[in-house]
């Protein structure tokens, strides 16, 4: 008598947790046959970032896929989309936990490492990399954070979006420079040169959650640290602190930064240059042209390679890297799971060929990964030649479990830098405080790295 | 009421005991709440990270070392501080805002309902919502800045730096005020009316009626009130989420971002659990006074007979 | 348990309301009630009248505004951008997220407010071992961080998921089981306090006719509780609605609530051009505008019950 009911109670909540499962979809569970993929009636998901700039191509692109796919293969694919970082380090986890999810997963090119540390991607065998058209077909560059090496890959480059800074050709030529400089110091010297009135020399978004880290990298990496070197980390090396006094410097000594950009997002510093308010935009992909065309400054600038010589220095030092840009852009992952990864490694066959790779560029401005499509592409584009330069002279960021937290502690510096920054000066005790508590929060990162 | 009818209703209350009633909350609470609690002590224990979750049932078992490293190596002991302090001043802040709030709506005029909605409103609203508009406001070159500018007070940054400490207190304040508002009201009217005639007819002025006839009433709500906005600003998680991000300026870091970013960024998984069960003991001590306080039986038998 | 706008307690006392004090005579001395002096009366009401008002307008006068004319630190508006509130359904993805929270918080509530009233009913009515603590844990859960229990339920659903071989997380289920149990001990607490304020006569009549507990609970005591019910239903409702911690964890791009999705757009609003203040001002206007009016047309129960119940 009073068992049933709460049987009865318990039975009613669960069909109604049942009830409001819904609408989740997920992939069938049937293994493919070798050969030709048949994937009549299954299902792929696949997780990609939301385009923000083009939220309504990406929804015809999904469909387009799916159709191409179905055609193909019979299989239909389905799309998720995360927004934010957050967001992705949750999906991820959600896969590593529970071995459930999406079958593949587009991830930005530095949450490749964090993503192989879980150990749920398959790492791709000579005989995978064939199924996805051989490795031969990507541009070299952009395998470059696809694993700890060579033989241990898990990513397979997507798109690349590498660095490049954007000048504002009027404002260049009415101070009479004829070409953006190749060295920091010397774009410091014409960026404080090309400031006047509120008109500002560089368009600078500290307050961002990605663009500090990417500055310093760079900086450093040309002056020779790679910030995590084996098993040590080295943002307390002297030629960081470096890196950071020029990066602040260009408010703090050149004074050829907008004040107000200390609490700027990268969108604000775009939208300053954009309106013809700064001269030089570093730190911006071709994914920014889509803004700048429709803007002030639409057919009066221009995109150059950010500069390789690092801080302090004329010609790149011994030991010191060239990079352009970190490797930049979407790995592609197979998660271990997945039910059916003959049909994962035909769907990346598709989208990483030549035509897809040109089509994608052409949707979202996108570079392809694909060599004979990055090829075509530049032959027939000068204005891209220095993105795609940039593309090529690309560094992958280390590839280890502990970026993710580096990265972090690198942002943090500015973060907790940027009080005194607004105030006018970054003291030198002041920074090596932050740098020594970042330093140690790599470190024990990279301690419990395995 | 009868000695009988009394003797009854015990016999009753202890036969024929409806418990199954208790099973669909009691099963879902041990579900959802007691086991993952549990769960969260035990991974405290654990070396549970981005490279041992995926089996995180062997994840290496070493003892209180993530407590160790929480209280020396991390910043758990600052956000501590952060959080409580500013869980304090909130309450501070707030206490009187909400008393003199409910002093001036006690008596009917017109438009009271409608002062009185309008007076909800900053506690019903969403946190997400709050946080959104007032990072919006405060935001460099925001309405709150150029409004101080053009009354010739220039601040610094709302949203980083110390200064951040002290936005993140007037946005709390702001939305959690009606809070004790509504308590202290619920306890002005209790206050008999025979109480306010007395002491009309002894003629005090209004400060010696308050001070001496109504707030003792209000001790209790008061207390009350203190006790429960500490405990619910120092979980407080979306505000800060939603104002600051991550990484948070360190002067708003509190002590629920704190884990959330061990987690879910950093994947210290096992330093994060031992980092949240700090939290609950924190909560323990003004739990406890309340578990204490509140009479649990108030309106049983005694009472109502 | 959860941060946000959880009530406390105090509040459950959802019991019969007890009006202002009876006037006692009708002279023009009602006024001995009144605390304070009309000047300063009239100070705290107008000051806080605009402490609470100018953000609020500030939402709807900004969710109209340009995105620059709001970057620069306008007040009123130069420009209407009614558009805005259109444009939300789409960049926002504010239908999915407001279908979703409708679904699963509409469900809590009713779900929620049923195993409550249960559970008190027992709770107050009969003795047993353990009534105590299960009193006093109904007070404590409450107070549990959410950050604590966040990793622990995320890694039970995804490994009972695994188990039974169907994916938990990411599904309303989910997020429907999470915050009906959160939401329990609050409800049972307002259901407790409720129901002790009711008499028991018509209980007990019934009881000597023979009627069982269930009888008693459905045919008595749920329908003079409504009041009671209707209170731990919204309180239910507001905690799911509020929620962006499990929320942001447990859902995927379909099943996302409300809260998430002005979150996320929030988040996304870095990356592109400059942020579209206008359409978040409209988004958090519409998200906050249920919850603003489920609390104003309930506000007679919710207010006036403090007045018997708990507080004393």
């Amino acid at each position: 008598m009073r068992v049933r009911p709460t049987l009865a109670a318990i039975a009613g909540i669960a069909v109604l947790g049942l009830a409001l499962q819904g609408c989740t979809g997920s992939s069938s569970n049937t293994s493919s046959t070798g050969g030709a993929v048949n994937g009549a009636g299954k299902t792929l998901d696949v997780l990609v970032a939301a385009n923000t700039l083009y939220p309504d191509a990406q929804k015809q692109w999904f469909s387009d896929v799916s159709a191409q796919f179905q055609k193909e293969t019979g299989a239909t694919v389905k799309f998720e989309t995360f927004a934010t970082t957050n967001d992705e380090l949750t999906k991820i986890q959600t896969a590593v936990v529970s071995g459930q999810g999406p079958d593949i997963y587009n991830l930005g090119t530095t949450f490749t490492p964090t993503a192989y540390s879980t150990g749920a991607f398959v790492t791709m065998t000579d005989d995978d990399w064939n199924k996805v058209g051989g490795r031969d077909r990507f541009v070299p560059a952009t395998l470059g954070i696809s694993g700890p090496d060579d033989n241990d890959q898990i990513g397979i480059p997507f798109a690349s979006r590498p660095f490049v800074m954007a000048y504002n050709k009027d404002l260049l030529a009415a101070a009479g420079i004829d070409k953006p400089a190749t060295t920091w110091d010397g774009l410091a010297q014409q960026a404080q040169k090309l400031t006047s009135g509120d008109t500002y020399g560089l368009a600078v978004a500290y307050a961002d959650s990605f663009d500090p880290w990417k500055f310093i990298w760079g900086m450093s990496i040309q002056a020779g640290n790679p910030i995590i070197d084996g098993k040590t980390a080295r943002i307390d090396d002297p030629v960081t602190e470096k890196a950071y006094q020029s990066y602040f410097g260009w408010l703090t000594t050149q004074h050829a930064v907008d004040p107000a950009s200390v609490s700027w997002k990268n969108a604000q510093a775009v939208a300053a240059f954009a309106a013809g308010k700064a001269a030089f935009l570093p730190m911006t992909s071709a994914t920014s042209k889509v803004t700048l065309d429709k803007s002030a400054v639409a057919g009066h600038y221009a995109y150059a390679l950010l500069p390789t010589i690092p801080p302090g220095q004329t010609s790149l030092p011994s030991g010191g890297k060239a990079a352009t840009s970190i490797i930049s852009g979407d790995n592609t992952v197979v998660a271990k799971y997945s039910q059916n990864q003959d049909l994962d490694f035909a769907l990346i066959k598709m989208l990483t060929s030549a035509d897809n790779q040109t089509d994608y560029y052409k949707r979202f401005g996108e570079l392809p990964t694909n060599q004979e499509a990055a090829t075509a592409l530049e032959t027939g584009n000068a204005d891209l030649a220095p993105i795609l330069d940039s593309s090529a002279q690309s560094v992958g960021t280390p590839f280890s479990g502990a970026w993710g937290d580096t990265q972090l502690a690198l942002v943090n510096v500015v973060v907790q830098s940027i009080p005194s920054l607004s105030s006018g000066s970054v003291s030198d005790s002041d920074l090596e405080t932050q740098l020594k508590a970042a330093q140690a929060t790599s470190q024990a990162s990279l301690d419990k790295a395995k | 009421m009868s000695l009988q009818s009394a003797k009854r209703r015990r016999t009753l209350s202890t036969r024929n005991r409806p418990l199954w009633m208790l099973g669909p909350g009691l099963v879902l609470m041990a579900l959802v709440i007691i086991i993952p609690l549990g769960l969260a002590l035990y991974m405290s224990l654990l070396d549970l990270d981005q490279y041992t979750l995926r089996s995180w049932l062997q994840a290496p078992f070493i003892g209180l070392q993530n407590y160790v490293e929480a209280v020396t190596a991390s910043p758990l002991l600052r956000s501590i501080w952060i959080s409580v302090s500013y869980a304090v001043v909130v309450s501070l802040v707030t206490l009187p805002v909400g008393v003199a709030a409910a002093l001036a709506t006690q008596n009917r005029f017109k438009g009271r309902a409608l002062v009185r909605s309008v007076f909800l409103i900053p506690y019903i609203l969403p946190a997400f919502v709050v946080g959104t508009v007032w990072r919006t406001m405060m935001q460099q070159g925001g309405v709150i800045d150029s409004a101080l500018g053009s009354a010739g007070v220039h601040t610094g940054l709302w949203l980083n730096g110390p200064q951040s400490y002290w936005t993140l207190i007037i946005v709390q304040a702001w939305s959690s005020w009606p809070f004790f508002y509504l308590l202290v009201l619920a306890g002005l009217q209790s206050v008999d009316s025979e109480v306010h005639e007395a002491a009309a007819l002894d003629g005090a002025g209004w400060w010696i009626k308050l001070r001496y006839v109504i707030f003792p009433y209000l001790r209790g709500p008061i207390a009350l009130a203190l006790i429960i906005s500490l405990l619910h600003n120092i979980n407080s998680f979306t505000l800060p989420f939603v104002m600051f991000g991550v990484p948070a300026p360190q002067d708003v870091q509190v002590l629920s971002v704190l884990t959330y970013v061990t987690s879910f960024q950093s994947f210290r998984f096992g330093l994060s659990a031992a980092m949240a069960v700090a939290s609950l003991i924190i909560v323990a001590i003004p739990l406890f006074v309340y578990l204490r306080a509140v009479r649990l039986d108030t309106g049983e038998e005694g009472k109502r007979a | 348990m959860t941060q946000s706008v959880l009530a406390p307690p105090a509040i459950a006392a959802a019991t019969p309301r007890v009006g202002s004090p009876a006037r006692v005579s009708v002279r023009r001395n009602d006024d001995v009630t009144r605390l304070l002096p009309r000047p300063l009366l009239v100070v705290i009401i107008v000051v806080l009248l605009a402490v609470v008002l100018i953000p609020v307008l500030y939402i709807f006068f900004a969710s109209v505004n340009s995105d620059t004319g709001v970057a620069s630190g306008q007040f009123f508006p130069t420009e209407f951008h009614l558009d805005n509130y259109l444009l939300i359904w789409n960049t926002v993805d504010l239908g999915t997220g407001l279908v979703n929270s409708v679904i699963v918080c509409g469900a809590v509530a009713v779900v929620c407010a049923f195993v409550a009233v249960g559970s008190a009913y027992v709770l107050v009515r009969f003795v047993f071992r353990g009534r105590a603590t299960y009193l006093r844990a109904l007070l404590g859960l409450q107070s549990i961080p959410g950050t604590l229990m966040l990793l622990p339920v995320f890694v039970l659903f995804a490994s009972v998921g695994t188990a039974l071989g169907v994916p938990i997380i990411g599904t309303r289920g989910a997020l429907f089981v999470t915050y009906l149990t959160f939401a329990l001990p609050f409800s049972t607490w307002v259901m407790v306090t409720y129901l002790r304020g009711l008499p028991r006569e018509l209980e007990e009549a019934a009881r000597i006719d023979g009627a069982s507990s269930w009888r008693i609970l459905t045919r008595i005591v749920v329908p003079l509780s409504w009041p009671g019910i209707v209170v731990s239903a919204i309180f239910a409702f507001l905690l799911g609605w509020n929620d962006v911690l499990f929320a942001s964890v447990l859902t995927n791009s379909d099943t996302r609530t409300a809260a998430v999705a002005l979150q996320v757009f929030g988040a996304t609003q870095e990356g592109g051009a400059i942020p579209l203040y206008g359409q978040m001002m409209a988004a958090s206007l519409v998200c906050a505008l249920p919850v603003v009016v489920l609390y104003l047309v309930f506000q007679r129960y919710l207010v006036g019950g403090l007045t018997a119940g708990g507080v004393k």
